[in-house]
């Protein structure tokens, strides 16, 4: 009996108490959070504190009782904190501050705010924008193109701005330089070709039809396409890398303000160089390549040499020669023009030379490919 | 005395898209006169030099050289003025594939007809003048800042020029290499007659070389005159230009009132 009227006491007090507790909190006032700042409000101190985490009910008070000195990153925190509480209304304290660094403080200005357009009304202005700027980039490639061909030709007798030697000097960094790689990668894949055929064709007992099949390959699609993807990342990316940072150097400027022409000091040299040159390694290329599979039909079927030469010159026609010599100095155009192309769309610094040299490498590799899709159609 | 300019810009409008970079600025610069075109950073200066140039085509107004207008830059008018003009880029924007000699060489190799061996010995006549007959086989990047810029000054006084246009000068340069500059300029315009164009922030280099200044202020002509008026300007960005000044904030903005302060010690 005695003990139950001990718990009904001690249940009823604890209600009490809770009872004043919630009273209590009801009407007293509680302080704005202080955050007492330290000696040193700067970047270590405020790396360990995020801004975030505050209840935004009251005002944060930030007691600058402490503080000798204080950094960007000290003044930013305070600003980050201003602009948290705004949007609830709310003013952060700053107290016992002195007037150095309130001026610190209040001297920054309000950063620009960021256009923030809804998509509904950002998307036809940005079709617009993206149009406009396909046009500009067709209509300046198209400009590039026709300035290449008029200064490289008719424009020469006009007047030639081209340095003694230049096409001499172009013609061994483009093609004399190339030699080495593109017979060997040119008789690595002959190689690679004729054994893959190779294995089929003894199959069936057909491996004397190695010979055309590889040369055919070779000549008209292979050699030009393989030569010309080669020199597309060899010449391609050193014509755009060149180029950009002769704009970025200003050496463009300079060249105009000398009163040269800067694509016929710097473009029509690796033009021609390229237009002669490009037949000369496209023949190499498919020559090693063909080599490649008269080596695999020695080796692995056993076919004599005059048998390949015999069917294969029966089966190569001079159209064949002709279509592959026609598709190498197209590509040739092709890679001369996007790498120019995109050297002198160079903006800013070395950043924007790395870009567009890669930009010039994949754009010009891919118009190779579809240009020799376009011409499988046609010759 | 009635001179003819030898540069004149009227109403030349330039925009980089939707930004405005000269508003309808109108410039004429006198024979045999160093003029100095000045500005804070961003007011136009290097895009004003670069639309006499003809290197930035106006999309209103008139560039005049020599009394011509600047148009196609291939055209046989417009190659016969830019010959009359050198130009000394910022950077020096020599051609780093070729050496010194070469470069100062290329403006006399592509516009006359005179045989190697002369042009051989005016390349070092020029490289002397400019103080480095040293350099002439070194390549561009083996040559310090200073050199790179007197180098470049060799070129484009190459074809003896009677214009100069020169894009800061002196910028980044030490102050013994910045003075050797200002002489050169200076010996060049009194012992040839050459005009001078100079945009420039140095002020020791303007107060020696200036005759004229051209004082741009966002985009547009604040002065045009005398260096001494220059210099007597009253308060504004002119002003606050020759005392070094910081130009004052476009708004004051009292962002005290963004925050309660309380107890300011």
């Amino acid at each position: 009996m005695r003990v139950s009227i001990i718990i009904e006491a001690v249940t009823r007090y604890a209600k009490i108490r809770e009872t004043m507790a919630d009273i209590h909190s009801s009407l007293s006032l509680e302080p704005e959070p202080i955050i007492r700042l330290p000696e040193h409000f700067n970047r270590d101190w405020v790396s360990s504190r995020p801004a975030a985490g505050f209840s935004h009910d009251k005002p944060v008070v930030l007691d600058f009782a402490g503080v000798k000195d204080i950094d960007s990153s000290g003044i930013s925190l305070v600003h980050v904190l201003k602009r948290t509480f705004e949007r609830s209304n709310q003013k952060i304290i700053l107290r016992n501050i002195t007037r150095p660094m309130l001026s610190a403080i209040t001297a920054v200005p309000q950063p620009v705010a960021a256009v923030s357009v809804k998509l509904g009304e950002r998307f036809p202005s940005s079709v617009g924008t993206a149009t406009l700027a396909v046009f500009s980039v067709a209509a300046s490639a198209l400009s590039v193109l026709t300035e290449m061909f008029y200064w490289g030709t008719i424009g020469a007798f006009k007047k030639l701005d081209m340095k003694k030697g230049a096409l001499g000097e172009q013609m061994f960094q483009l093609g004399y330089k190339a030699l080495g790689i593109v017979a060997l990668l040119s008789m690595l894949i002959g190689i690679v070709l004729a054994l893959q055929a190779a294995i089929q064709l003894r199959m069936y007992g057909a491996g004397i039809f190695l010979a055309p099949m590889i040369g055919i390959s070779m000549i008209r699609e292979l050699g030009p396409i393989l030569t010309a993807i080669i020199l597309a990342g060899r010449t391609g990316s050193a014509t755009t890398a060149e180029i950009a940072t002769m704009m970025v150097g200003e050496e463009i400027d300079a060249l105009k303000t000398m009163g040269i022409n800067p694509i016929q000091y710097v473009v029509v040299p690796k033009f021609w160089a390229i237009t002669l040159t490009m037949p000369i390694l496209t023949m190499l290329s498919t020559a090693t390549g063909i080599f490649g599979g008269f080596l695999v039909s020695l080796a692995y079927l056993d076919i004599s040499s005059s048998l390949f030469w015999s069917q294969l010159s029966q089966n190569i026609f001079i159209k064949d020669v002709l279509a592959g010599l026609i598709k190498s100095i197209v590509f040739a155009w092709l890679i001369i023009w996007v790498g120019v192309f995109y050297g002198f769309r160079v903006r800013g610094g070395a950043e924007a030379v790395g870009r567009e040299t890669t930009a010039s490498v994949v754009t010009g590799i891919f118009i190779i490919i579809i240009t020799d899709a376009l011409f499988s159609f046609i010759i | 005395m009635d001179q003819q300019p030898i540069v004149e810009a009227e109403n030349v409008t330039v925009r980089y898209g939707e930004h405005v970079v000269l508003k309808a600025v109108s410039a004429a610069f006198m024979p045999s006169r160093i003029t100095a075109i000045l500005g804070t950073s961003g007011c136009g200066k290097t895009t004003l030099l670069k639309t006499l140039l003809g290197l930035i085509t106006p999309v209103s107004g008139v560039v005049r050289l020599f009394g011509h207008t600047l148009a196609d830059q291939d055209s046989p008018a417009s190659v016969d003025m830019l010959k009359k003009a050198g130009t000394l880029f910022q950077n020096g924007a020599l051609l780093g594939s070729l050496n010194i000699a070469e470069n100062v060489a290329l403006p006399l190799a592509m516009h006359t007809a005179l045989p190697r061996d002369v042009i051989d010995e005016m390349v070092h006549i020029k490289l002397s003048q400019v103080g480095i007959p040293n350099a002439a086989y070194l390549f561009p990047s083996e040559l310090s800042g200073g050199m790179r810029k007197r180098a470049a000054l060799a070129r484009a006084l190459a074809l003896e020029p009677p214009l100069l246009f020169c894009d800061e000068p002196s910028a980044g340069l030490d102050p013994v290499t910045s003075a050797g500059l200002d002489d050169l300029l200076l010996t060049l315009r009194e012992s040839l007659g050459i005009t001078i164009v100079v945009v420039t922030h140095e002020l020791l280099s303007i107060e020696r070389i200036a005759d004229s200044i051209l004082f741009l202020h966002e985009g547009s002509v604040l002065y045009s005159g005398v260096q001494d008026q220059a210099r007597k300007a009253p308060d504004g960005p002119m002003h606050d230009f020759f005392a070094r000044r910081e130009l004052a904030a476009p708004e004051a903005v009292d962002e005290t009132s963004d925050f309660i302060v309380e107890n300011v010690a």
